[in-house]
């Protein structure tokens, strides 16, 4: 049932926003930090891509490689607009468009998953 | 820890430290007058204060935290005042280094970064709120 894909990815979005939300608060209070470099977190889709079936275990002593999960949600040094004397690279405005971007895509997302829960809901009680 | 969790502490850590900023602007504004009481004394020297990033072990966040108070070692002005009891022989009176245009600017630029992290807080209270309507199904 396609329905589940659904639910699923968009639980993995919400939880990769929710990094991108934390990832910019570190940012933002860091904003006058001496030589901290601003981060971002790695495209969605790029995670996406990286994303693999698991391996199917048929005894407990399998090691489990996992599916690529929070794992693959990582932060790299963002393309600075700005970089101060100190050597800080946080611009405050970037900060707030990328945070205005988040809240955005989790307002679609949650939008989304309460379109289909509606979705199920209608064919179980029809 | 919940990654919005952890967006929230990290927004508090920097909320705290503009508010230990704003202390040290405020007690150099304060203390612009502030010469030394016996004749020849130092006056007030100016504070300044660092930030620095620390690993936050749970959330696996940078927190920012006050590194150090400081001083700032730039000379003291010297203005002529033979009544002031800090005058020495020749009636001069050494003044604090606070440049009240700098406390200023410093003021503002703690003020922005404030709101700044003000405003990330807000809004990880709306994604949690988002999150948890999810909850109040349209029935």
């Amino acid at each position: 049932m396609d329905a589940i894909h659904l639910f699923d990815l968009a639980a993995k979005q919400a939880s990769w926003l929710s990094r991108s939300q934390a990832t910019i608060a570190g940012n933002v209070s860091n904003a006058n930090t001496p030589g901290y470099r601003a981060q971002v977190m790695k495209p969605f889709a790029e995670v996406l891509d990286q994303t693999q079936l698991s391996l199917a275990s048929t005894n407990v002593n399998h090691i489990d490689l996992g599916p690529a999960d929070q794992a693959s949600f990582v932060a790299k040094d963002d393309a600075p607009w700005e970089t101060t004397d100190s050597g800080n690279t946080v611009s405050l405005e970037n900060e707030l468009i990328k945070a205005g971007d988040v809240q955005r895509d989790f307002s679609l997302n949650t939008n989304l998953v309460k379109a289909f829960h509606a979705m199920l809901m209608q064919s179980v009680k029809s | 820890m919940d990654a919005l969790q952890a967006a929230l502490r990290v927004a508090g850590s920097g909320l705290a430290a503009q508010s230990a900023r704003l202390r040290v602007v405020s007690e150099n504004m304060a203390n612009v007058q502030s010469t030394g009481t016996v004749p020849g004394a130092d006056p007030y020297r100016r504070k300044t204060v660092t930030f620095a990033s620390e690993l936050d072990q749970l959330s696996g966040m940078d927190l920012v935290q006050v590194k150090d108070v400081g001083t700032d070692p730039t000379a003291f002005s010297v203005e002529h005042d033979p009544g002031n009891p800090a005058a020495d022989s020749d009636g001069n009176v050494k003044m604090p280094n606070v440049n009240m245009i700098a406390e200023m600017t410093d003021m503002r630029e703690t003020n922005r970064s404030y709101e700044a992290d003000l405003q990330v807080i807000k809004q990880s209270r709306d994604l949690i709120a988002m999150t948890i309507d999810l909850l109040k199904g349209s029935s």
